[in-house]
């Protein structure tokens, strides 16, 4: 029965031309019977040809929407084309696709809507700035007090979802910070979430040129995007 | 000293509604928004032309401000509704705009994997398929 599911990993790439077919085969390696969707932010470098070449399927947006707007795209194809779960791996190759099978049996073993791969639990050594992990914890703090259970890395790109999940994503998806905000929402609509450890690399290309001034900017403004979003409206 | 002000702000609410029915003619504004414009223009001008009746007997009793403190309060009013209906607006179109875009690459993808599956069904005057 388990076998029966569709599955489909989503994986948001923008200007990834460098890591992008890698992570594609990684995917396909551990986890032979999911379909790999690419989605290409309006890359304008060869991201789309590497991504086609490695065998996955793309969609070509046709200029860059941001992180939120990509990955929206991708539950919306999962939905149309009636996909049971869904996982998102980021295109640069920080998450390691050896994982996705664990995220996967913790998706169907504790039947939650989605599953967050987390940096800070079990023996997983995540070696980032202090600035960076400061912000993190405020997020946690934060997060975990509106959605009222603990959650160690709210701003993990590296989830599974269910299918209720992804029909709630194909209409509504936070645009700007969608990491912390989707906990938010998800709580808001009544859909449950659970973290397993993982391990994360470093970034294959490039670095996450996060200063201190830009992280702190980035913290406010995540924050107040969740204050807001305490506010919305959301029809499920 | 009042008359001054007077021609000045007359002189750039005439303007203000000149340039709006130039575009209106054009059609480069849309009727929703040259309303808006000629509405604005139109109230300047007649406070330009009848300062006294109608502000410092009316409003400066109600508010205690002089004529031009008026006129630049009034006109900052103004501007405030009008920047606001237009974050309204662009947020609107900043959706759908995103909407169309996502709608655009799940339709494009569509159609390339149709085009692959039926490779003959392709229009014979198309000739980079």
């Amino acid at each position: 029965m388990k076998n029966k599911q569709k599955i489909l990993v989503i994986i948001p790439a923008y200007h990834e031309e460098g890591s992008v077919g890698k992570v594609v085969e990684e995917v396909k390696q551990y986890l032979p019977r999911a379909d790999a969707l690419v989605v290409n932010d309006g890359s304008s470098d060869h991201t789309s040809e590497k991504a086609e070449a490695s065998g996955a399927i793309v969609l070509n947006l046709p200029f860059n929407l941001g992180i939120g707007g990509a990955m929206q795209a991708g539950y919306q194809y999962a939905h149309e084309k009636g996909y049971d779960i869904a996982i998102q791996v980021d295109g640069d190759g920080q998450h390691n696709p050896k994982e996705i099978p664990k995220l996967l049996q913790t998706l169907i073993e504790k039947e939650v809507d989605m599953v967050i791969g987390s940096r800070f639990i079990g023996d997983s050594q995540f070696k980032s700035s202090m600035m960076r992990r400061v912000g993190i914890s405020i997020f946690s703090r934060v997060i975990s007090l509106i959605v009222g259970q603990k959650i160690t890395d709210p701003t993990s790109g590296f989830r599974a979802a269910s299918h209720r999940t992804i029909r709630l994503f194909a209409f509504d998806y936070p645009q700007d910070y969608p990491e912390p905000e989707v906990l938010v929402l998800l709580h808001q609509c009544g859909l449950k979430v659970a973290e397993v450890p993982v391990g994360m690399s470093k970034r294959y290309a490039g670095e996450s040129s996060i200063t201190k001034l830009r992280s702190i900017y980035y913290m406010v403004k995540v924050l107040l995007a969740i204050f807001v979003d305490c506010f919305k409206k959301h029809s499920f | 000293m009042l008359i001054k002000i007077q021609l000045f702000i007359g002189t750039l609410s005439i303007i203000l509604l000149f340039i709006t029915f130039e575009l209106i003619r054009k059609k480069k504004l849309r009727e929703e928004y040259s309303l808006l414009w000629l509405f604005t223009g139109a109230v300047i001008l007649i406070f330009s032309i009848w300062p006294e009746y109608f502000l410092s007997r009316f409003f400066s009793q109600i508010t205690g401000i002089f004529y031009l403190s008026a006129v630049v309060l009034l006109a900052f009013l103004f501007l405030l509704l009008i920047v606001f209906h237009f974050s309204v607006v662009i947020s609107k179109l900043t959706d759908r705009n995103k909407e169309l875009a996502q709608r655009h690459a799940l339709l494009e993808l569509e159609f390339r994997e149709f085009r692959n599956s039926h490779p003959h069904s392709q229009n014979p005057s198309n000739q980079n398929g």
